[in-house]
């Protein structure tokens, strides 16, 4: 299966929600990334979480979805 | 941000949006108010290229929308994201409260039934006044303070006389008074606040709570109760609300007060509004009349 992919445009407008500074799209982990606020947000088939609780702590092993 | 002013528990309103979603068919509210909302859009006489849906439950608003306000890409946002699967333009997950897009993205911000689930309404439209480019446009439809008062009062009767107490039911609601007031401080330029009252048919008062239940308007108060409620409670709340307001038919009503907000991010060359005392004309003169001295000196700035 193709992993579903992120649209440029809306990576183009996406800030970290926290920081407000630019975000690194990880293709491969499907994630988001705030190297200011050290959190990854996960994109779930290919719907950015931009939630704080749903990120991932960047010093903390990847952990699968919750729930 | 929590603190003894936090009143909405925000995980429960994003929980009862989840569920919400898989519930369905409780939405002719949320797409007739989307429906005025979008009446206002026709008003005005711009193109939107890009815009936001704030908001969006499961994409009721971008149904609607067939081509209108020249918008090209339509972004959805919701708190919850089974909420958002639902729709189908650039979907993502977001908090009102923390935006995750960059300043001056948006040619327009619409957001249709959800900005009342809210902490910080003023620090939330700044937000999305950020997220405009100068001289974007801020179209909203948010319940007013009169939104379900028939429920509020029956149910708070009802738990007192079965229980005898009473905790929040029904969420505190914006007035529209304020409403104008709130965009000015969230530095949004010539604001406009109004609202229309609703008055939706029920059969019966439970059909109207499952209704609310299936839109995810489901009591999400921190100082909620966190127990069931007692059947006992929400029959005799129903019994109260067919006594109180029922018509001859048997049927009930129910109000909604929906308050618009229009308004626009700042920009060099905006109309306006003129200094008081700086009119070149007098109103008396327009109007034919014999002018009568307010008695107050003419403003000394003037001229």
């Amino acid at each position: 299966m193709v992993s579903p992919t992120i649209d440029p445009k809306l990576l183009e407008i996406l800030v970290c929600p926290v920081t407000k500074q630019p975000l690194r799209y990880d293709a491969e982990a499907q994630e988001l990334i705030s190297d200011a606020a050290k959190l990854a947000y996960p994109i779930r088939d290919g719907i950015p979480i931009m939630l704080v609780d749903e990120a991932r702590q960047l010093d903390a092993e990847p952990v699968p979805a919750k729930q | 941000m929590e603190n003894s002013f936090t009143v909405f528990d925000r995980r429960a309103v994003r929980l009862h949006r989840e569920r919400a979603a898989h519930l369905g068919d409780g939405d002719f509210l949320l797409r007739e108010v989307a429906e005025h909302l979008l009446d206002r859009l026709d008003d005005v006489r711009r193109r939107f290229p890009l815009a936001l849906d704030l908001g969006c439950h499961t994409g009721q608003l971008a149904r609607l929308l067939n081509g209108r306000g020249g918008i090209e890409t339509l972004v959805q946002c919701d708190l919850a994201a089974a909420m958002v699967r639902g729709a189908t333009g650039l979907r993502l997950a977001a908090d009102e409260e923390a935006l995750p897009f960059r300043d001056g993205a948006f040619d327009l911000v619409l957001s249709c039934l959800s900005l009342h689930w809210v902490n910080d309404l003023p620090g939330a439209l700044i937000q999305a006044r950020r997220a405009l480019k100068p001289d974007g446009l801020f179209l909203a439809a948010l319940f007013g303070t009169d939104t379900a008062r028939e429920l509020r009062a029956s149910l708070m009767a009802a738990e007192l006389e079965v229980e005898g107490g009473a905790s929040p039911r029904v969420a505190p609601f914006a007035d529209v008074r304020d409403a104008g007031d709130l965009l000015v401080r969230a530095g949004f330029a010539l604001p406009v606040a109004d609202s229309d009252t609703l008055t939706v048919s029920y059969a019966d008062p439970l059909r109207l709570m499952a209704d609310l239940r299936a839109m995810g308007e489901t009591n999400a108060m921190r100082e909620r109760r966190k127990t069931l409620t007692r059947r006992e409670t929400l029959l005799r709340a129903a019994g109260l609300y067919r006594e109180r307001y029922g018509g001859a038919d048997g049927r009930v009503p129910a109000t909604f007060e929906v308050v618009f907000l229009t308004a626009w991010a700042p920009a060099a060359g905006q109309q306006q509004p003129l200094r008081p005392g700086s009119a070149q004309h007098r109103l008396a003169a327009a109007l034919g009349g014999n002018e009568i001295g307010s008695g107050v000196p003419a403003d000394p700035g003037r001229r």
